[in-house]
């Protein structure tokens, strides 16, 4: 997470921007990016085939079918059947949901609190920012793991339990950066020269300090959605995702890779190639948002 | 310059005791007694009760986390519940081989990062920069123990090249005298570090590229190649360095996804396996170890950062 | 319930891709048995084979020498070199490990079959007088390593050494060895007579007390620091613990155990040649053997922290002789054998199930009623699970005892599918016989509450759902498989089980005994568990599983007659009383039975001597192999 944000920070690269004013134009700017459109494409795509696929194709995602386990691709399944019996293409649109929710429940929630965390701390400076910015470093020096198998083993894991797991866990990083970001434009020529003028705090914050914030925000929010994503395909992995009969990408790709040798592809493939392009249209809209909104602030 | 640095180091400290009183009221907090989970399901009451008297498990908790400090200031780290060893000897054990692995891929994907991403940055949005760029976006996605298998489905399973496991010696030289062994769990980590290393490095010469000194460096009649290598190179690295210094927590923490595949003998699986299995003393150690690295870690890179910008040193840090 | 040796495991050595199948018993679980009385379990080896599978034996002509390389799953790296582990070991392989070495005083598993092994014992006869209350032990004429005669005084250490230190040895058991012993007689170098505190059965002794016992050589280990003398430290309490002390430290240090001149001196066939920490041994025949040399000049163990790894080791065609398949890789089985290699299914002498908590404050009621536990077993289609989930390589689970395991001890009513045939139609009519409305799909709720022929039971509130959580250990993919089948057809009578998947340790850790006397919250909040299985040895008792308050009984399951039942199997001799026990006990449910994966070994068909296979060595007897040509 350390590197994203490095990577991430503003003024990494770009593309030559005009500069007129804030908001509409940007918003124009960034529709017009190939990127932009590559990625807020593919994920209303990937939406439409999550939650109005099932409609048009109908499949049981909860009872085990033995009679039919890991079946090829072929008649009535046109993606195989994976180890308990179930349709492997429908797997893949119910599995997505739970994605889906999952990435967006967490980035809202890490938003909102990482957001106030930062803010406060960058805003009030001194002793309030040092102590909160330690009790953040050791947080971040714990082990990641460490909290998610002590916590995924006190409670049972569930959709709830997972996003609240994983926003517990995101939210310092974006309590860093915007407090980064707010210490920046604290020190900005033209804040100063807004509280000379006589602005008052929350005028200040208001013009100038939160909407330039938000640019980070807004990146880094996207980037959190990729990232619940990936953390719940690795939670999988682990052992520790979601129960079954719930689907969801990652356990399907954990399950299919123990099949791995017996060379059931349909079981490993679909969901991984789903899951990387869903993360990668994530991380387009996240860069071509940091590329057209960020550059103005330089 | 270094009364920021002496209070950054104190509070590093503090950081780290922190660090270890969290994880010690965690471990304390999740239900289930230590004793059963090392001992199995068919363990009696009796076996239970000695193994608490012997490790001090019926002790109130505070009690214990003061013996517990205690013993760290003697160097004692503990034994190990499931395996029996001196958890400093575990951590001696297992730390060079991480060295190994997080060391080696992590300067084979600076090495590779470095002139790709300039490479890119001068070719930008051409064909080459786009594939490139492409291919990086894809692997810097993909979740590590995928990039894992595919390599092992490639080269362990199908071409029979490499072997899908690790080496399993318990010390370095073992380790090295295995090197095939090596290749796959390395590059899984390299192919994963290199494709945001390179993003970033191309990002960061990009902005390099646009300064107006190389126009003058230009003006004056350098040769292209002498300005990439000479100024371009020059400047964009200290943001590697940065970049270097926050993943050197890594090497201690061990790349636990792809130890666990390649069942490579390091910190990560250890810590794993530790964690699963209620084994106090090697997660309560390696915990420290690994929340120590953290910090000085950080450490390191706030200070390069305060270096960069001196408006931020002087601030509220 | 005394364990096999060489099966040891603890489970918690689980990691992440738990094999808690394999090749395992429980811990060393030493609890209380009482008497094993049946004749067939004697020397002589009369009980007929216990499957040994369908593997064949190499022919050809046997070759002496040659290097065999032993696959060992995860967590099976020994750390403790001194035979007699103490009471905080978790590591069950350290057994395996110094068995080799300084084998068992009895030794089990003769063969394929459910028999002492003379051959391997040390004993030459044992002879029962005074009312079975005295032993007299012959020694063979075996000789240490060292050249040093083995003698009583040998045992006499032994006995010296656990009685000062007992209960801190992970094989003792309150009341029995060294406990029974009123008195050790040595009358010549050669022969022991142990005057016990009460009769035994011969048998029971021989085989479950006897065969946990080696012989350590007093002349060489009878000391209290590396540079002291050997004495008669062992005849004193204080000295002897100062021995104990001083040999389990020593044991523990894994960089000297090659090196040591403490564990030069052994009796059995192998001697160790080198030892890495990370879990890789190799043994070289013990020249000095008294017994019969092994044919191998070298065996190597090596530890696979993963089932794929060692699949691919199998694959690649390397070096590996002696390997286990993965339950969810059958399909590798042809590839296996184009590549020299030879199968054979190993059925595991132990019960499976899933364990039901009586006294769960929530839904210790509901079980405690026998209808609704029919109702799940019912609603279970085991024999589909073994046909396609494990390959038919797996165990049906009739009853109590493991029909492919113990086809001796097989009742009829087991070997024609047991009691609870897969019906969900009668699982369904019992519940609403018994006032509950049935939802199939969804969960079915309690709508006659009371104590009434047709009302759901006691305890059991109106309204009441039919729900449990079902805890299971982690890391098979067959198993997850298992569990998932067995959530999806519990849904045809509305039966909800809810699953949660962890790691076995951190399982163990929260499962403990609960009882109607002490059900405690911290080790009582389990519903269901389902952690594997549970060891039997040569006679397939369910004491302690079954029994009230009977240690491995973990959910609290009571009754009289099953009491009754079991105690009339170790003391009586009739084959048809182990009927009555094995019928009555598949029909009461304590535990739900569920089918238990068999262990599918693989080795190169050119071993020799490998099958028929010892269930209770979980195979492993380099001792016997050869190769051939």
């Amino acid at each position: 997470m350390a590197t994203r944000e490095l990577i991430e920070a503003p003024g990494a690269g770009g593309q030559p921007e005009d500069q007129r004013g804030p908001g509409n134009s940007a918003f124009r700017a960034w529709a017009a990016n190939r990127r932009a459109q590559a990625g807020a494409g593919i994920i209303v795509a990937l939406a439409a085939f999550c939650f109005l696929g099932p409609l048009f194709y109908h499949t049981n995602q909860v009872t085990v079918n033995l009679n039919a386990a890991t079946l090829p691709p072929g008649a009535g399944h046109p993606l195989g059947t994976d180890g308990d019996g179930y349709d492997v293409l429908g797997r893949l649109m119910v599995g997505g949901q739970s994605s889906l929710e999952l990435g967006f429940a967490v980035a809202a929630a890490t938003t909102v609190i990482g957001t106030l965390y930062g803010a406060i701390a960058g805003w009030a400076g001194g002793i309030v920012d040092m102590v909160m910015m330690r009790v953040i470093d050791t947080f971040l020096a714990l082990p990641m793991l460490v909290l998610l198998l002590i916590l995924v083993t006190i409670f049972t894991p569930s959709l709830l339990m997972i996003i609240l797991l994983l926003t517990a866990l995101s939210w310092l990083g974006t309590a860093r950066l915007v407090r980064g970001q707010i210490l920046t434009i604290r020190t900005r020529e033209y804040v100063q020269a807004a509280k000379t003028l006589g602005g008052g705090q929350w005028w200040v914050m208001r013009r100038h300090l939160v909407p330039n914030a938000l640019s980070v925000i807004v990146v880094s929010a996207t980037f959190t959605i990729a990232d619940a994503i990936l953390m719940l395909s690795v939670l999988s992995f682990l052992g520790l995702g979601l129960p079954p009969p719930a689907a969801d990408w990652g356990s399907m790709l954990t399950d299919g890779l123990n099949y791995l040798f017996d060379g059931y592809w349909w079981m490993v493939y679909p969901p991984a190639i789903v899951l990387i392009i869903t993360l990668i249209a994530f991380n387009l809209i996240g860069e071509s948002l940091r590329d057209s909104l960020d550059v103005r602030l330089r | 310059m270094t009364s920021y640095l002496a209070r950054r180091a104190a509070q590093a400290i503090v950081v780290v005791i922190g660090v270890m009183i969290v994880t010690f009221i965690l471990i304390h907090l999740v239900p289930g007694s230590a004793a059963r989970a090392a001992l199995g399901v068919h363990a009696t009451s009796t076996r239970i009760a000695i193994f608490n008297t012997t490790y001090g498990l019926d002790k109130p908790v505070y009690i214990q986390f003061a013996d517990y400090v205690g013993q760290l200031f003697r160097g004692n780290f503990g034994i190990s519940y499931t395996l029996q060893q001196p958890v400093s000897t575990l951590i001696t054990q297992r730390l060079p081989g991480d060295i190994l692995l997080l060391g080696v891929s992590t300067v084979l994907a600076v090495a590779i990062a470095i002139p790709l991403g300039i490479y890119q940055a001068v070719k930008r949005n051409r064909l080459s920069d786009q594939l490139l760029d492409g291919v990086s976006f894809t692997l810097y996605t993909m979740p590590d123990f995928f990039v894992a298998f595919l390599l092992i489905a490639l080269f362990a399973v199908q071409l029979h090249v490499f072997p899908p496991e690790a080496p399993q010696a318990s010390n370095l030289g073992g380790m090295l005298a295995d090197p095939g062994a090596l290749v796959l769990p390395i590059a899984t980590l390299t192919v994963s570090n290199l494709a945001g290393f390179s993003r970033y490095m191309r990002a960061a010469a990009i902005d390099v590229l646009a300064e107006d000194f190389l126009r003058t460096a230009r003006a004056k009649g350098l040769p292209e190649r002498l300005v990439l290598a000479r100024h371009v190179l020059r400047n964009s690295i200290l943001p590697i360095v940065t970049l270097i210094g926050l993943t050197f927590p890594n090497i201690v923490a061990g790349a636990v996804i792809v130890e666990t595949v390649f069942s490579y003998q390091g910190m990560g699986l250890l810590f794993f396996q530790a964690a699963t299995s209620h084994d106090y003393p090697v997660l309560l150690g390696t915990t420290l170890i690994i929340g120590a690295a953290t910090v000085v870690g950080n450490l390191g890179a706030d200070v390069a950062y305060g270096i960069l910008d001196p408006r931020i040193r002087h601030g509220n840090a | 319930m005394r364990t096999s040796r060489r099966l040891a495991v603890t489970a918690a050595k689980a990691g992440v891709k738990a094999r808690t199948t394999a090749r395992a018993a429980a811990a060393i679980a030493a609890t209380a048995v009482v008497a094993v009385g049946i004749a067939a379990c004697s020397g002589s080896g009369g009980s007929s084979a216990i499957g040994s599978g369908n593997g064949t034996a190499a022919t050809g002509q046997k070759i002496q020498g040659g290097t065999v390389t032993v696959a060992w799953p995860d967590g099976s790296a020994p750390n403790l070199i001194f035979p007699l582990p103490p009471a905080t070991n978790t590591n069950g392989y350290d057994l395996n490990f110094t068995q080799m070495m300084w084998p068992y005083l009895v030794a089990e598993g003769d063969g394929g079959q459910s028999a002492i092994d003379p051959k391997e014992s040390l004993y030459s006869s044992l002879a029962w007088s005074n009312g079975d209350q005295t032993v007299t032990i012959k020694l063979k004429p075996w000789k240490w390593s060292d050249g040093v005669s083995i003698t009583s005084r040998d045992f006499t250490f032994v006995y010296n050494l656990l009685k000062a230190n007992v209960p801190n040895w992970i094989g003792y058991t309150q009341g029995l060895f060294p406990d029974d012993v009123k008195s050790v007689q040595t009358p010549n170098s050669a022969t022991i007579v142990l005057n016990l505190t009460r009769s035994y059965n011969p048998d029971f002794y021989a085989e479950n007390v006897l065969s946990q016992i080696p012989l350590l050589p007093q002349h060489a280990w009878d000391k209290t620091s590396v540079t002291g003398k050997v004495g008669n430290d062992d005849e004193t309490t204080a000295g002897a613990k100062a021995v104990w002390n001083f040999l389990q430290k020593e044991g523990g240090d894994m960089s000297t155990f090659t090196t040591n001149p403490l564990w030069k001196v052994v009796d059995g066939p192998f001697t160790l040649a080198s030892f890495n920490s990370d879990g890789n041994y190799t043994y070289v025949p013990n020249k000095n053997f008294s017994g019969t040399v092994p044919a191998m000049s070298k065996v190597v163990n090596e530890q696979f922290t993963s089932d794929t790894s060692e699949l691919d080791a199998l694959r690649a065609g390397s070096t590996l002789t002696v390997g286990q398949l993965p339950q969810n890789d059958v399909s590798q089985i042809a590839i296996l054998k184009s590549e020299g290699y030879d199968v054979v299914n190993q059925p595991i002498p132990g019960v499976a199930g899933t364990l039901l908590n009586f006294y769960n404050a929530q839904t210790g009621p509901l079980v405690r009623q026998l209808y609704i536990r029919q109702a799940m077993e019912d609603v279970t289609d085991r024999p589909q699970i073994v046909s396609k989930i494990y390959d038919g390589y797996a165990d049906p689970g009739n009853g109590p005892v493991p029909t492919t395991a113990f086809s001796q001890w097989s009742s009829p009513l087991e070997k024609s599918g047991g009691p609870y045939p897969y019906d969900p139609a009668k699982a369904v009519s019992l519940l609403k016989a018994h006032g509950w409305k049935v939802t199939p799909g969804g969960t079915s709720t309690c709508q006659s509450p009371g104590t009434g022929a047709t009302e759901c039971g006691a305890g059991i509130t109106k309204g009441e759902q039919l729900s449990f959580q079902l805890l299971y250990s982690a890391g098979t993919t067959t198993n997850d498989e298992m569990e998932a089948a067995i959530q999806s057809s519990s849904e045809q009578a509305g039966i909800k089980l809810s699953l949660k998947s962890e790691p076995f340790s951190t399982l163990a850790s929260t499962l403990g005994q609960c009882t109607a006397s002490s059900h405690p919250a911290s080790t009582c909040g389990w519903q269901l568990v389902d952690y594997g299985y549970d060891p039997y040895s040569l006679y397939p008792t369910g004491n302690s599983i079954f029994n009230t308050d009977g240690v491995n009984n973990l959910g609290g399951y009571s009754s009289p007659e099953e009491d009754t039942l079991i105690n009339e199997t170790e003391y009586g001799s009739s084959a048809k009383t182990f009927d009555q026990y094995e019928d009555y006990t598949a029909e009461q449910l304590p535990w739900l039975w569920v089918p238990l994966p068999s262990t599918i070994q693989v080795y190169k068909s050119n071993l020799g001597g490998f099958a028929p296979l010892n269930p209770f060595s979980g195979g492993i007897n380099p001792e016997d192999w050869y190769f051939t040509k």
